[in-house]
């Protein structure tokens, strides 16, 4: 299954940037960034090897810009590079002997909070807390699956293509997080309601 | 909208559709929404109740600001311009103009005003970026064009020179020239109209809405752009139109050729431009229908067939893509009468029964299944 990007101006200033035009480059790196910090500080807490990552990624991308894909889908692409390199980077960490910069190399760091500027209910608040303890308690690839499907809006294909696994394993792995958020969140909102009431 | 009569509050929070309205509503979804909860008052709460959930649930994203990207931006950018110079070097063999010092001088020059440009760029968004207004301005001079607005309460049939006929919707706008007599055919809109435009190849007809060019040689497709929408919508009813931005670095190219560039949109298919984020997404339309004509239309009566066999005789009367694993479907034997269903409800019919499930991506319908090995 081919999943072609969907932007098209992505697609052009990608072709751009094969093409060596340097605006390109600066414009690609621009856009692209916060979300590539954003991504690459779940691997890892230390900003400045999550930025300086991300300058590594667009150079090597610029050296070997002649041997890419001109159809390659371009964020996803982007964001599968980058998890690339910094495993590779917190793994050859480990082996010379330097300070690991978190235990394993799949460590995936996200938190999940609760803005409650939109809640005007005690029960909905509740849901929601529970509902966040949930998420924070997904194991590591369930809680990566959940945050690049809704909070990066990724398809299933870009995800796959990101995690560097088969879009089945994708289907799998979020159908397990999603059947898991709603069974328990129902039955601790039951708990809840039945404590608040009986007691 | 039917398969969420009987959604839970947890249901509602990881649906896409959902999602999707929650945090970007849009008057379409607004309508559609707004229409099913006037039809279900009963769900009312629930709505709201995930409605808050998903708004209040939030990642917390480590921020970085915009000074500190654009440092690491400019510092990337010195190193591999530093190493671009070795290339202009090996390049130098082949052009030896290169060598001049005037030349060299020129290259500077032209250097910082690439910069100059760059920096220009960055700090620019895309909504300051030249809208419609400027774009007009170089077509309107060669030719007065024709103005219509649609003040009334009923939609405004308008037929062109050509033999193309336009229904403006009301608080519609659109102008156009009396007579067409250049390389191509091209209109203004502002709001809502149905195109149906004549078929001449050699004269690509365009129309301009809110940032959003819209390209077709012969067909017939629905633009909704509203002033006060961030968003251009277009809905292709027969033929092919082809879409793009009107930012697009290669405008000009895609505007002058003969063929179709850009994103092509077929039957049934919908394209919706979000103009702050200059970003195209391809979806369907909210009722698809069908592409063959009457006599052609298939029964859609199965008997034990294979659901793969069933989904290829949906995609052929709709003109649209499904796309689902061979392998796994193949063994899905299928009984079913639904020759009375939108697609949507055919759609979930089918999945219901061979335990799939259904999302539309880029405008194409893919199956996720695990296939049935009962």
């Amino acid at each position: 299954m081919n999943s072609k990007s969907s932007f098209p101006e992505d697609r052009v200033l990608w072709q751009d940037f094969l093409a060596g035009e340097v605006r390109a480059f600066e414009k690609l790196m621009s856009d692209n960034f916060r979300l590539l910090f954003r991504y690459g500080s779940k691997f890892s807490k230390d900003r400045e090897l999550v930025k300086d990552s991300i300058q590594d990624l667009f150079m090597i991308l610029w050296e070997k810009r002649d041997n890419l894909s001109p159809d390659a889908a371009v964020k996803p692409y982007l964001m599968a590079s980058l998890r690339r390199l910094m495993h590779r980077q917190v793994s050859s960490r480990t082996w010379v002997g330097g300070e690991a910069l978190q235990d394993e190399d799949d460590y995936f760091e996200i938190e999940f909070s609760v803005e409650d500027d939109y809640i005007r209910n005690e029960a909905t608040n509740t849901r929601t807390l529970q509902l966040q303890k949930l998420l924070n308690a997904l194991p590591r690839r369930q809680k990566e699956v959940v945050y690049l499907k809704f909070f990066q809006e990724l398809s299933r294909d870009q995800i796959a293509e990101v995690m560097a696994v088969s879009p089945q394993t994708v289907s799998n792995l979020l159908q397990i997080a999603i059947r898991h958020l709603k069974a328990h969140w129902k039955a601790e909102f039951l708990i809840f309601f039945l404590l608040h009431f009986l007691f | 909208m039917d398969r969420y009569n009987d959604f839970s509050v947890e249901d509602f929070v990881w649906d896409d559709f959902f999602r999707q309205w929650t945090l970007s509503p849009t008057p379409e979804t607004d309508a559609l929404w707004d229409d099913w909860i006037d039809a279900n008052p009963e769900m009312l709460e629930k709505v709201e109740q995930a409605k808050a959930i998903v708004l209040s649930l939030r990642l917390h994203e480590p921020e970085i600001g915009d000074a500190e990207i654009n440092q690491v931006v400019k510092q990337t950018l010195g190193r591999i311009t530093e190493a671009g110079d070795e290339s202009a070097r090996t390049s130098r063999r082949l052009i030896p103009a290169f060598s001049i010092p005037w030349m060299q001088f020129a290259a500077s020059v032209a250097l910082i005003v690439l910069l100059g440009w760059a920096v220009y760029s960055v700090t620019i968004r895309p909504d300051e970026k030249p809208q419609l207004g400027q774009q007009n301005g170089m077509i309107e001079h060669s030719d007065a064009l024709t103005e219509k607005i649609n003040s009334s309460s009923q939609t405004i049939e308008i037929a062109l020179a050509d033999g193309s006929k336009i229904s403006l919707a009301p608080k519609g706008r659109i102008r156009y020239p009396e007579q067409f007599d250049g390389e191509r055919r091209e209109v203004f809109l502002e709001g809502e109209a149905f195109f149906d435009i004549a078929k001449d190849t050699d004269h690509p007809f365009l129309v301009y809405a809110n940032g959003l060019v819209t390209k077709v040689l012969g067909t017939s497709f629905r633009i909704k752009a509203y002033g006060d929408s961030r968003e251009v919508t277009v809905e292709v009813k027969t033929g092919k139109v082809a879409v793009f931005a009107q930012s697009d670095p290669h405008l000009k190219e895609k505007v002058a050729d003969k063929q179709l560039q850009g994103v092509v949109l077929t039957p049934n298919q919908k394209i919706i431009y979000a103009r702050n984020e200059v970003k195209m997404v391809k979806t369907l339309v909210e009722k698809p229908e069908m592409v063959v004509s009457k006599a052609e239309i298939p029964q859609f009566e199965f008997e034990d067939t294979p659901a793969s066999d069933v989904f290829n005789t949906i995609a052929r009367a709709y003109g649209i893509d499904i796309i689902y694993d061979e392998a796994l479907l193949k063994d899905c034997p299928l009984t079913a009468h639904l020759d009375n269903q939108t697609l949507h409800d055919k759609l979930n019919i089918i999945c219901k029964a061979v335990e799939s499930s259904y999302e539309i991506v880029d405008g194409q319908v893919i199956i996720h299944s695990k296939g049935c090995r009962n």
